[in-house]
Protein backbone atom coordinates (compact mmCIF):
# COMPACT_ATOMS: atom_id res chain seq x y z
CA UNK A 1 0.00 0.00 0.00
CA UNK A 2 1.51 3.30 -1.00
CA UNK A 3 1.69 5.43 2.10
CA UNK A 4 2.82 8.98 2.08
CA UNK A 5 5.37 9.66 4.73
CA UNK A 6 6.27 13.27 5.01
CA UNK A 7 9.99 13.78 5.02
CA UNK A 8 9.89 17.14 6.75
CA UNK A 9 8.22 18.03 10.02
CA UNK A 10 4.51 18.86 9.51
CA UNK A 11 3.44 22.44 10.17
CA UNK A 12 0.03 21.77 11.64
CA UNK A 13 -1.16 20.02 14.78
CA UNK A 14 -1.55 16.28 14.82
CA UNK A 15 -5.18 15.26 14.47
CA UNK A 16 -6.24 12.34 16.64
CA UNK A 17 -9.59 10.65 16.03
CA UNK A 18 -11.50 8.91 18.82
CA UNK A 19 -14.16 6.49 17.55
CA UNK A 20 -16.17 3.65 19.05
CA UNK A 21 -19.76 2.68 19.88
CA UNK A 22 -22.09 4.90 21.92
CA UNK A 23 -21.26 5.26 25.58
CA UNK A 24 -17.95 3.42 25.62
CA UNK A 25 -16.27 6.44 27.21
CA UNK A 26 -14.90 8.53 24.32
CA UNK A 27 -15.72 11.91 25.89
CA UNK A 28 -14.44 10.77 29.28
CA UNK A 29 -11.21 9.56 27.68
CA UNK A 30 -10.76 12.94 25.97
CA UNK A 31 -11.36 14.69 29.30
CA UNK A 32 -8.73 12.42 30.86
CA UNK A 33 -6.28 13.24 28.06
CA UNK A 34 -6.88 16.96 28.41
CA UNK A 35 -6.43 16.79 32.16
CA UNK A 36 -3.14 14.93 31.78
CA UNK A 37 -1.72 16.80 28.79
CA UNK A 38 -3.07 20.36 28.92
CA UNK A 39 -0.03 21.47 30.90
CA UNK A 40 2.45 20.35 28.26
CA UNK A 41 0.54 20.44 24.96
CA UNK A 42 -1.62 23.03 23.22
CA UNK A 43 -4.92 21.24 22.64
CA UNK A 44 -8.17 21.62 20.76
CA UNK A 45 -11.21 19.33 20.73
CA UNK A 46 -13.93 18.84 18.12
CA UNK A 47 -17.02 16.80 18.96
CA UNK A 48 -19.49 15.21 16.55
CA UNK A 49 -22.65 14.88 18.54
CA UNK A 50 -25.49 13.23 16.79
CA UNK A 51 -28.35 15.32 18.04
CA UNK A 52 -27.12 17.85 20.59
CA UNK A 53 -23.96 19.54 21.69
CA UNK A 54 -24.02 17.30 24.77
CA UNK A 55 -20.43 16.05 24.38
CA UNK A 56 -19.08 19.55 23.88
CA UNK A 57 -21.01 20.70 26.93
CA UNK A 58 -19.78 17.76 29.00
CA UNK A 59 -16.19 18.49 28.07
CA UNK A 60 -16.57 22.22 28.66
CA UNK A 61 -18.09 21.57 32.08
CA UNK A 62 -15.26 19.17 32.94
CA UNK A 63 -13.14 22.30 33.12
CA UNK A 64 -10.14 20.60 31.58
CA UNK A 65 -9.74 22.98 28.66
CA UNK A 66 -10.69 26.52 27.69
CA UNK A 67 -14.37 26.10 26.61
CA UNK A 68 -13.61 27.99 23.39
CA UNK A 69 -11.28 25.20 22.35
CA UNK A 70 -14.07 22.63 22.39
CA UNK A 71 -16.35 22.89 19.38
CA UNK A 72 -19.28 20.77 18.24
CA UNK A 73 -19.91 19.97 14.57
CA UNK A 74 -23.31 18.86 13.23
CA UNK A 75 -23.25 15.69 11.21
CA UNK A 76 -26.76 15.57 9.71
CA UNK A 77 -27.49 12.35 11.59
CA UNK A 78 -24.56 10.72 9.80
CA UNK A 79 -21.66 10.46 12.27
CA UNK A 80 -20.20 7.80 10.02
CA UNK A 81 -20.21 10.05 6.94
CA UNK A 82 -18.69 12.96 8.81
CA UNK A 83 -15.54 11.06 9.70
CA UNK A 84 -15.07 9.04 6.55
CA UNK A 85 -17.13 9.54 3.41
CA UNK A 86 -17.31 13.33 3.59
CA UNK A 87 -14.94 14.84 6.12
CA UNK A 88 -15.49 18.45 4.99
CA UNK A 89 -17.26 19.76 8.10
CA UNK A 90 -14.70 18.27 10.48
CA UNK A 91 -11.75 19.32 8.39
CA UNK A 92 -12.98 22.93 8.25
CA UNK A 93 -13.58 22.88 12.01
CA UNK A 94 -10.04 21.61 12.60
CA UNK A 95 -8.62 24.29 10.30
CA UNK A 96 -10.65 27.00 12.06
CA UNK A 97 -9.55 25.77 15.46
CA UNK A 98 -5.93 26.10 14.43
CA UNK A 99 -6.51 29.45 12.75
CA UNK A 100 -8.17 30.81 15.92
CA UNK A 101 -5.89 29.32 18.58
CA UNK A 102 -2.83 28.15 16.70
CA UNK A 103 -0.25 27.01 16.85
CA UNK A 104 -1.65 23.88 18.46
CA UNK A 105 0.03 20.54 19.11
CA UNK A 106 -2.96 18.23 19.09
CA UNK A 107 -6.54 18.44 17.84
CA UNK A 108 -8.70 15.60 19.13
CA UNK A 109 -11.84 14.76 17.13
CA UNK A 110 -14.55 12.71 18.84
CA UNK A 111 -16.77 10.78 16.50
CA UNK A 112 -20.45 10.55 17.34
CA UNK A 113 -20.88 7.08 18.83
CA UNK A 114 -21.52 4.72 15.97
CA UNK A 115 -21.15 1.07 15.07
CA UNK A 116 -18.12 -1.19 14.81
CA UNK A 117 -17.41 -0.22 11.20
CA UNK A 118 -17.15 3.55 11.76
CA UNK A 119 -13.54 4.63 11.44
CA UNK A 120 -11.83 7.86 10.46
CA UNK A 121 -10.54 8.65 6.98
CA UNK A 122 -6.82 9.42 6.79
CA UNK A 123 -7.92 12.59 4.98
CA UNK A 124 -9.14 13.82 8.37
CA UNK A 125 -6.91 12.34 11.09
CA UNK A 126 -3.29 11.35 11.44
CA UNK A 127 -3.99 8.67 14.03
CA UNK A 128 -7.05 7.16 15.64
CA UNK A 129 -8.18 5.37 18.77
CA UNK A 130 -11.03 2.90 18.80
CA UNK A 131 -12.77 2.68 22.16
CA UNK A 132 -14.70 -0.35 23.46
CA UNK A 133 -15.76 -0.94 27.03
CA UNK A 134 -15.96 -4.06 29.13
CA UNK A 135 -19.60 -3.33 29.92
CA UNK A 136 -20.44 -3.84 26.25
CA UNK A 137 -19.46 -7.49 26.68
CA UNK A 138 -16.26 -9.48 26.45
CA UNK A 139 -17.28 -10.83 23.06
CA UNK A 140 -17.21 -7.46 21.27
CA UNK A 141 -13.47 -7.67 20.48
CA UNK A 142 -14.10 -10.99 18.78
CA UNK A 143 -16.68 -9.40 16.51
CA UNK A 144 -13.84 -7.56 14.83
CA UNK A 145 -14.20 -4.76 12.33
CA UNK A 146 -11.80 -2.22 10.89
CA UNK A 147 -11.60 -0.13 14.07
CA UNK A 148 -10.88 -3.06 16.35
CA UNK A 149 -8.42 -4.66 13.94
CA UNK A 150 -6.55 -1.66 12.57
CA UNK A 151 -7.05 1.55 14.54
CA UNK A 152 -3.68 2.84 15.73
CA UNK A 153 -4.67 2.01 19.30
CA UNK A 154 -7.52 -0.12 20.65
CA UNK A 155 -8.78 1.01 24.05
CA UNK A 156 -10.69 -1.43 26.23
CA UNK A 157 -12.25 0.98 28.66
CA UNK A 158 -13.90 0.84 32.09
CA UNK A 159 -11.84 -2.14 33.25
CA UNK A 160 -12.95 -1.30 36.81
CA UNK A 161 -16.39 -2.61 35.83
CA UNK A 162 -15.13 -6.08 34.84
CA UNK A 163 -16.14 -7.86 38.06
CA UNK A 164 -19.63 -6.33 37.98
CA UNK A 165 -20.43 -7.37 34.42
CA UNK A 166 -18.75 -10.76 34.53
CA UNK A 167 -16.07 -9.95 31.98
CA UNK A 168 -12.54 -11.35 32.19
CA UNK A 169 -10.62 -8.16 31.36
CA UNK A 170 -7.26 -9.86 30.84
CA UNK A 171 -8.80 -12.26 28.36
CA UNK A 172 -10.61 -9.43 26.54
CA UNK A 173 -7.33 -7.51 26.18
CA UNK A 174 -5.53 -10.64 25.00
CA UNK A 175 -8.19 -11.36 22.39
CA UNK A 176 -7.95 -7.74 21.32
CA UNK A 177 -4.22 -8.16 20.74
CA UNK A 178 -4.84 -11.35 18.79
CA UNK A 179 -7.44 -9.65 16.59
CA UNK A 180 -4.88 -6.90 15.93
CA UNK A 181 -1.94 -9.15 15.26
CA UNK A 182 0.08 -7.46 17.94
CA UNK A 183 -0.90 -3.81 17.40
CA UNK A 184 -1.27 -1.97 20.69
CA UNK A 185 -4.17 -2.36 23.08
CA UNK A 186 -4.68 -0.39 26.28
CA UNK A 187 -6.90 -1.72 29.06
CA UNK A 188 -8.06 1.55 30.58
CA UNK A 189 -9.94 2.82 33.57
CA UNK A 190 -9.99 6.41 34.61
CA UNK A 191 -9.71 5.09 38.16
CA UNK A 192 -6.44 3.31 37.33
CA UNK A 193 -3.56 5.80 37.21
CA UNK A 194 -1.12 3.40 35.61
CA UNK A 195 -3.48 2.71 32.71
CA UNK A 196 -4.00 6.45 32.18
CA UNK A 197 -0.22 6.86 32.01
CA UNK A 198 0.00 4.11 29.39
CA UNK A 199 -2.58 5.98 27.31
CA UNK A 200 -0.93 9.38 27.61
CA UNK A 201 2.48 7.89 26.86
CA UNK A 202 1.07 6.38 23.70
CA UNK A 203 -0.31 9.78 22.64
CA UNK A 204 3.06 11.45 23.32
CA UNK A 205 4.83 8.77 21.28
CA UNK A 206 2.36 9.14 18.42
CA UNK A 207 2.92 12.90 18.45
CA UNK A 208 6.68 12.40 18.34
CA UNK A 209 6.36 10.00 15.40
CA UNK A 210 4.05 12.45 13.64
CA UNK A 211 6.44 15.33 14.16
CA UNK A 212 9.46 13.48 12.92
CA UNK A 213 7.55 12.34 9.85
CA UNK A 214 7.70 8.70 10.89
CA UNK A 215 3.99 8.26 11.09
CA UNK A 216 1.72 7.65 8.12
CA UNK A 217 -2.04 7.75 8.55
CA UNK A 218 -3.59 4.35 8.02
CA UNK A 219 -7.01 3.73 6.60
CA UNK A 220 -8.49 0.88 8.63
CA UNK A 221 -10.39 0.20 5.44
CA UNK A 222 -13.69 -1.36 4.61
CA UNK A 223 -12.84 -5.01 5.25
CA UNK A 224 -14.36 -6.35 8.41
CA UNK A 225 -13.36 -9.72 9.80
CA UNK A 226 -16.55 -11.21 11.21
CA UNK A 227 -18.27 -14.36 12.32
CA UNK A 228 -21.14 -16.10 10.72
CA UNK A 229 -24.01 -16.76 13.07
CA UNK A 230 -23.68 -20.53 12.79
CA UNK A 231 -20.03 -20.40 13.80
CA UNK A 232 -20.98 -18.37 16.81
CA UNK A 233 -23.36 -20.99 18.08
CA UNK A 234 -20.89 -22.98 20.12
CA UNK A 235 -18.27 -21.56 22.41
CA UNK A 236 -17.75 -18.18 20.84
CA UNK A 237 -14.23 -18.15 22.17
CA UNK A 238 -13.24 -20.93 19.80
CA UNK A 239 -14.82 -19.47 16.72
CA UNK A 240 -12.48 -18.32 14.02
CA UNK A 241 -12.82 -14.90 12.55
CA UNK A 242 -12.29 -14.65 8.86
CA UNK A 243 -12.08 -11.87 6.41
CA UNK A 244 -13.90 -11.46 3.16
CA UNK A 245 -11.79 -9.62 0.67
CA UNK A 246 -14.13 -6.93 -0.64
CA UNK A 247 -11.31 -5.32 -2.54
CA UNK A 248 -8.04 -3.78 -1.60
CA UNK A 249 -7.69 -1.56 1.39
CA UNK A 250 -7.91 1.96 0.05
CA UNK A 251 -4.60 3.73 -0.09
CA UNK A 252 -6.32 7.01 0.54
CA UNK A 253 -4.57 10.31 0.25
CA UNK A 254 -3.08 12.02 3.18
CA UNK A 255 -3.70 15.54 4.26
CA UNK A 256 -1.02 17.95 3.29
CA UNK A 257 0.26 20.86 5.27
CA UNK A 258 -2.29 23.46 4.23
CA UNK A 259 -5.17 21.19 5.01
CA UNK A 260 -6.23 20.38 1.48
CA UNK A 261 -6.49 16.71 0.86
CA UNK A 262 -7.00 14.28 -1.92
CA UNK A 263 -10.19 13.25 -0.29
CA UNK A 264 -11.70 11.49 -3.23
CA UNK A 265 -12.71 8.05 -2.08
CA UNK A 266 -15.06 5.59 -3.49
CA UNK A 267 -16.19 4.08 -0.20
CA UNK A 268 -19.90 4.68 -0.36
CA UNK A 269 -21.88 1.85 -1.86
CA UNK A 270 -23.94 2.93 -4.84
CA UNK A 271 -27.23 2.91 -2.97
CA UNK A 272 -26.07 4.37 0.26
CA UNK A 273 -26.50 8.08 -0.28
CA UNK A 274 -25.09 9.55 2.86
CA UNK A 275 -24.27 6.23 4.39
CA UNK A 276 -24.50 5.82 8.12
CA UNK B 1 -22.29 25.41 -24.88
CA UNK B 2 -23.25 21.96 -23.70
CA UNK B 3 -22.28 20.18 -20.52
CA UNK B 4 -21.66 16.49 -20.14
CA UNK B 5 -24.75 15.13 -18.39
CA UNK B 6 -22.39 12.99 -16.33
CA UNK B 7 -20.57 16.04 -14.97
CA UNK B 8 -23.89 17.42 -13.79
CA UNK B 9 -24.80 14.05 -12.29
CA UNK B 10 -21.52 13.90 -10.43
CA UNK B 11 -21.83 17.41 -9.03
CA UNK B 12 -25.45 16.78 -8.05
CA UNK B 13 -24.66 13.51 -6.33
CA UNK B 14 -24.97 13.62 -2.56
CA UNK B 15 -21.81 11.50 -2.37
CA UNK B 16 -19.69 14.39 -3.62
CA UNK B 17 -17.68 15.17 -0.47
CA UNK B 18 -18.52 18.85 -0.13
CA UNK B 19 -20.18 18.85 3.29
CA UNK B 20 -23.77 18.65 2.01
CA UNK B 21 -24.82 16.04 4.54
CA UNK B 22 -24.73 18.69 7.27
CA UNK B 23 -27.53 20.62 5.54
CA UNK B 24 -31.34 20.54 5.57
CA UNK B 25 -32.10 23.51 3.26
CA UNK B 26 -33.82 25.20 6.17
CA UNK B 27 -36.14 22.24 6.71
CA UNK B 28 -35.14 21.40 10.29
CA UNK B 29 -36.20 24.78 11.73
CA UNK B 30 -39.18 24.93 9.35
CA UNK B 31 -40.56 21.66 10.75
CA UNK B 32 -39.93 22.91 14.24
CA UNK B 33 -41.91 26.03 13.42
CA UNK B 34 -44.88 23.91 12.36
CA UNK B 35 -44.38 22.94 8.71
CA UNK B 36 -45.86 19.47 8.13
CA UNK B 37 -44.13 16.81 6.00
CA UNK B 38 -47.00 17.02 3.51
CA UNK B 39 -46.17 20.70 3.07
CA UNK B 40 -42.60 20.03 1.97
CA UNK B 41 -43.20 20.14 -1.82
CA UNK B 42 -44.88 23.54 -1.45
CA UNK B 43 -42.04 24.68 0.82
CA UNK B 44 -39.55 23.68 -1.86
CA UNK B 45 -41.50 25.52 -4.59
CA UNK B 46 -41.40 28.63 -2.41
CA UNK B 47 -37.65 28.26 -2.04
CA UNK B 48 -37.19 27.80 -5.79
CA UNK B 49 -38.99 31.12 -6.32
CA UNK B 50 -37.06 32.99 -3.62
CA UNK B 51 -33.85 32.08 -1.79
CA UNK B 52 -32.84 29.27 -4.14
CA UNK B 53 -33.37 31.53 -7.13
CA UNK B 54 -31.03 34.08 -5.54
CA UNK B 55 -28.43 31.34 -5.06
CA UNK B 56 -28.80 30.05 -8.61
CA UNK B 57 -28.67 33.57 -10.06
CA UNK B 58 -25.54 34.28 -8.07
CA UNK B 59 -23.85 31.12 -9.34
CA UNK B 60 -24.73 31.97 -12.96
CA UNK B 61 -23.40 35.51 -12.59
CA UNK B 62 -20.25 34.31 -10.79
CA UNK B 63 -19.63 31.94 -13.67
CA UNK B 64 -19.99 34.77 -16.21
CA UNK B 65 -17.79 37.12 -14.20
CA UNK B 66 -15.12 34.42 -13.77
CA UNK B 67 -15.24 33.72 -17.52
CA UNK B 68 -14.76 37.42 -18.23
CA UNK B 69 -11.86 37.74 -15.80
CA UNK B 70 -13.88 40.05 -13.53
CA UNK B 71 -13.80 40.46 -9.75
CA UNK B 72 -15.83 37.81 -7.94
CA UNK B 73 -15.76 39.87 -4.74
CA UNK B 74 -18.44 42.05 -6.38
CA UNK B 75 -20.62 39.00 -6.92
CA UNK B 76 -20.04 37.97 -3.32
CA UNK B 77 -21.13 41.42 -2.13
CA UNK B 78 -24.27 41.24 -4.29
CA UNK B 79 -25.11 37.80 -2.82
CA UNK B 80 -24.53 39.02 0.73
CA UNK B 81 -26.79 42.03 0.15
CA UNK B 82 -29.54 39.62 -0.93
CA UNK B 83 -29.00 37.23 2.00
CA UNK B 84 -30.16 39.20 5.04
CA UNK B 85 -29.74 36.40 7.61
CA UNK B 86 -26.24 36.38 9.14
CA UNK B 87 -26.69 32.69 9.94
CA UNK B 88 -27.39 31.90 6.30
CA UNK B 89 -24.45 33.99 5.17
CA UNK B 90 -22.12 32.18 7.56
CA UNK B 91 -23.50 28.83 6.48
CA UNK B 92 -23.20 29.71 2.79
CA UNK B 93 -19.57 30.66 3.30
CA UNK B 94 -18.79 27.43 5.14
CA UNK B 95 -20.30 25.54 2.23
CA UNK B 96 -18.22 27.68 -0.13
CA UNK B 97 -15.07 26.42 1.58
CA UNK B 98 -16.28 22.86 1.10
CA UNK B 99 -16.76 23.42 -2.63
CA UNK B 100 -13.41 25.18 -2.83
CA UNK B 101 -11.78 21.91 -1.71
CA UNK B 102 -13.65 20.09 -4.47
CA UNK B 103 -12.61 22.74 -7.00
CA UNK B 104 -8.95 22.76 -6.01
CA UNK B 105 -8.71 18.98 -6.08
CA UNK B 106 -10.69 18.21 -9.23
CA UNK B 107 -9.98 21.36 -11.29
CA UNK B 108 -6.79 22.74 -9.80
CA UNK B 109 -5.57 26.19 -10.71
CA UNK B 110 -4.79 29.54 -9.16
CA UNK B 111 -7.59 31.05 -7.08
CA UNK B 112 -8.03 34.45 -5.51
CA UNK B 113 -6.73 34.56 -1.93
CA UNK B 114 -10.16 35.80 -0.80
CA UNK B 115 -11.89 32.72 -2.21
CA UNK B 116 -11.86 31.09 1.24
CA UNK B 117 -14.38 33.68 2.37
CA UNK B 118 -16.74 33.33 -0.58
CA UNK B 119 -20.13 31.73 -0.42
CA UNK B 120 -21.14 28.51 -2.06
CA UNK B 121 -22.86 30.07 -5.13
CA UNK B 122 -19.82 32.21 -5.91
CA UNK B 123 -17.44 29.27 -5.60
CA UNK B 124 -19.85 27.12 -7.62
CA UNK B 125 -19.82 29.78 -10.34
CA UNK B 126 -16.04 29.65 -10.42
CA UNK B 127 -16.18 25.87 -10.49
CA UNK B 128 -18.71 26.00 -13.35
CA UNK B 129 -16.35 28.20 -15.32
CA UNK B 130 -13.34 25.91 -14.69
CA UNK B 131 -15.27 22.71 -15.35
CA UNK B 132 -17.05 24.15 -18.41
CA UNK B 133 -20.52 23.75 -16.94
CA UNK B 134 -23.19 25.66 -18.91
CA UNK B 135 -24.99 28.54 -17.16
CA UNK B 136 -28.38 26.82 -17.13
CA UNK B 137 -26.74 23.69 -15.74
CA UNK B 138 -25.10 25.39 -12.78
CA UNK B 139 -28.52 26.93 -12.01
CA UNK B 140 -30.13 23.49 -12.32
CA UNK B 141 -27.47 22.12 -9.99
CA UNK B 142 -28.29 24.71 -7.31
CA UNK B 143 -32.03 24.02 -7.61
CA UNK B 144 -31.64 20.25 -7.63
CA UNK B 145 -29.27 20.29 -4.68
CA UNK B 146 -31.71 22.37 -2.66
CA UNK B 147 -34.60 20.00 -3.34
CA UNK B 148 -32.57 16.84 -2.67
CA UNK B 149 -31.05 18.33 0.48
CA UNK B 150 -34.44 19.09 2.03
CA UNK B 151 -36.04 15.77 1.10
CA UNK B 152 -33.02 13.77 2.30
CA UNK B 153 -33.12 15.71 5.58
CA UNK B 154 -36.85 14.98 5.92
CA UNK B 155 -36.04 11.26 6.02
CA UNK B 156 -33.90 11.90 9.09
CA UNK B 157 -36.23 14.40 10.77
CA UNK B 158 -39.68 12.91 10.05
CA UNK B 159 -39.14 9.51 8.45
CA UNK B 160 -41.33 8.90 5.39
CA UNK B 161 -41.37 6.32 2.64
CA UNK B 162 -38.17 7.30 0.77
CA UNK B 163 -39.94 6.56 -2.51
CA UNK B 164 -42.56 9.15 -1.65
CA UNK B 165 -39.89 11.85 -1.32
CA UNK B 166 -38.17 10.61 -4.49
CA UNK B 167 -41.50 11.09 -6.27
CA UNK B 168 -41.70 14.64 -4.88
CA UNK B 169 -38.25 15.38 -6.28
CA UNK B 170 -39.28 13.98 -9.63
CA UNK B 171 -42.40 16.14 -9.58
CA UNK B 172 -40.30 19.24 -8.87
CA UNK B 173 -37.87 18.74 -11.77
CA UNK B 174 -39.93 20.98 -14.12
CA UNK B 175 -39.94 23.71 -11.45
CA UNK B 176 -36.15 23.44 -11.20
CA UNK B 177 -35.80 23.70 -14.98
CA UNK B 178 -38.12 26.69 -15.07
CA UNK B 179 -36.15 28.48 -12.33
CA UNK B 180 -32.89 27.71 -14.15
CA UNK B 181 -34.23 29.10 -17.42
CA UNK B 182 -35.16 32.33 -15.66
CA UNK B 183 -31.66 33.00 -14.35
CA UNK B 184 -29.51 31.38 -17.05
CA UNK B 185 -28.97 34.59 -19.01
CA UNK B 186 -27.91 36.81 -16.11
CA UNK B 187 -24.42 38.26 -16.47
CA UNK B 188 -23.79 41.04 -13.95
CA UNK B 189 -24.15 41.32 -10.16
CA UNK B 190 -26.95 43.90 -10.26
CA UNK B 191 -29.05 41.47 -12.32
CA UNK B 192 -29.11 38.89 -9.52
CA UNK B 193 -32.71 38.60 -8.28
CA UNK B 194 -33.41 39.87 -4.77
CA UNK B 195 -36.33 37.79 -3.56
CA UNK B 196 -36.59 37.48 0.19
CA UNK B 197 -38.29 34.77 2.24
CA UNK B 198 -38.62 36.39 5.67
CA UNK B 199 -39.84 33.28 7.48
CA UNK B 200 -37.03 31.14 6.12
CA UNK B 201 -34.56 33.81 7.16
CA UNK B 202 -36.05 34.12 10.64
CA UNK B 203 -36.11 30.35 11.15
CA UNK B 204 -32.46 30.20 10.10
CA UNK B 205 -31.62 32.69 12.84
CA UNK B 206 -33.52 30.70 15.47
CA UNK B 207 -31.88 27.49 14.35
CA UNK B 208 -28.43 28.98 14.64
CA UNK B 209 -28.79 29.20 18.42
CA UNK B 210 -30.64 25.89 18.95
CA UNK B 211 -28.68 23.37 21.02
CA UNK B 212 -30.52 20.33 19.68
CA UNK B 213 -30.14 19.96 15.98
CA UNK B 214 -29.10 17.41 13.41
CA UNK B 215 -28.24 19.90 10.67
CA UNK B 216 -26.17 23.07 10.52
CA UNK B 217 -28.86 24.97 8.62
N1 LIG C 1 -16.73 2.86 35.59
C1 LIG C 1 -16.27 3.63 34.62
N2 LIG C 1 -17.14 4.39 33.94
C2 LIG C 1 -16.65 5.16 32.94
C3 LIG C 1 -15.28 5.20 32.61
N3 LIG C 1 -15.11 6.05 31.56
C4 LIG C 1 -16.33 6.53 31.27
N4 LIG C 1 -17.28 6.01 32.10
C5 LIG C 1 -18.72 6.29 32.11
O1 LIG C 1 -19.32 5.81 30.91
C6 LIG C 1 -20.42 6.63 30.55
C7 LIG C 1 -20.28 7.07 29.10
O2 LIG C 1 -19.11 7.87 29.00
P1 LIG C 1 -18.89 8.93 27.84
O3 LIG C 1 -17.50 9.44 28.00
O4 LIG C 1 -19.99 9.91 27.79
O5 LIG C 1 -18.99 7.97 26.58
P2 LIG C 1 -18.97 8.35 25.03
O6 LIG C 1 -18.33 7.22 24.32
O7 LIG C 1 -18.38 9.69 24.84
O8 LIG C 1 -20.51 8.40 24.71
P3 LIG C 1 -21.22 8.95 23.37
O9 LIG C 1 -20.55 10.22 23.01
O10 LIG C 1 -22.65 9.13 23.79
O11 LIG C 1 -21.07 7.88 22.34
C8 LIG C 1 -20.44 7.78 31.52
O12 LIG C 1 -21.41 7.53 32.50
C9 LIG C 1 -19.04 7.76 32.11
O13 LIG C 1 -18.99 8.29 33.41
C10 LIG C 1 -14.37 4.37 33.38
O14 LIG C 1 -13.17 4.33 33.18
N5 LIG C 1 -14.94 3.61 34.35
MG1 LIG D 1 -19.19 11.35 23.86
Amino acid sequence: MPENTTATAPVRAMRLGVAGPVGTGKSSLIATLCRALAGELRLGVITNDIYTDEDARFLRSAGVLDPERIRPVETGACPHTAIRDDVTANLLAAEDMEADFGPLDLVVIESGGDNLTATFSPALVDAQLFVLDVAGGGDVVRKGGPGIARADLLVINKTDLGPYVGVDVARMAREGREAREGSPVVALSRHDEASVRTLTDWVRDALTRYRTGNHAPVDPGPMAPHFHADQDAGDAGDAHPHTHAHGPTHPDGTTDADGTADAHHGHAPANAGHGA
Amino acid sequence: MSTSPLLLAMLGDARLPSGGHTQSAGLEPALRAGLTPAGVPAYLRSRLRTVTRVEAGTAVVARAVAAGGGDLAEVEAAWAARTPSPALRANGRRLGRGYLRVLQTLWPGPVDARARTWSRPVVLGLLAHRAALAPADVARLVGYDDVQTATAALLKLEPQDPLLTAAWVNGLLPDIDEMAAQVARLRTPEQIPAHGAPLIERWAETHDTATERLFSA
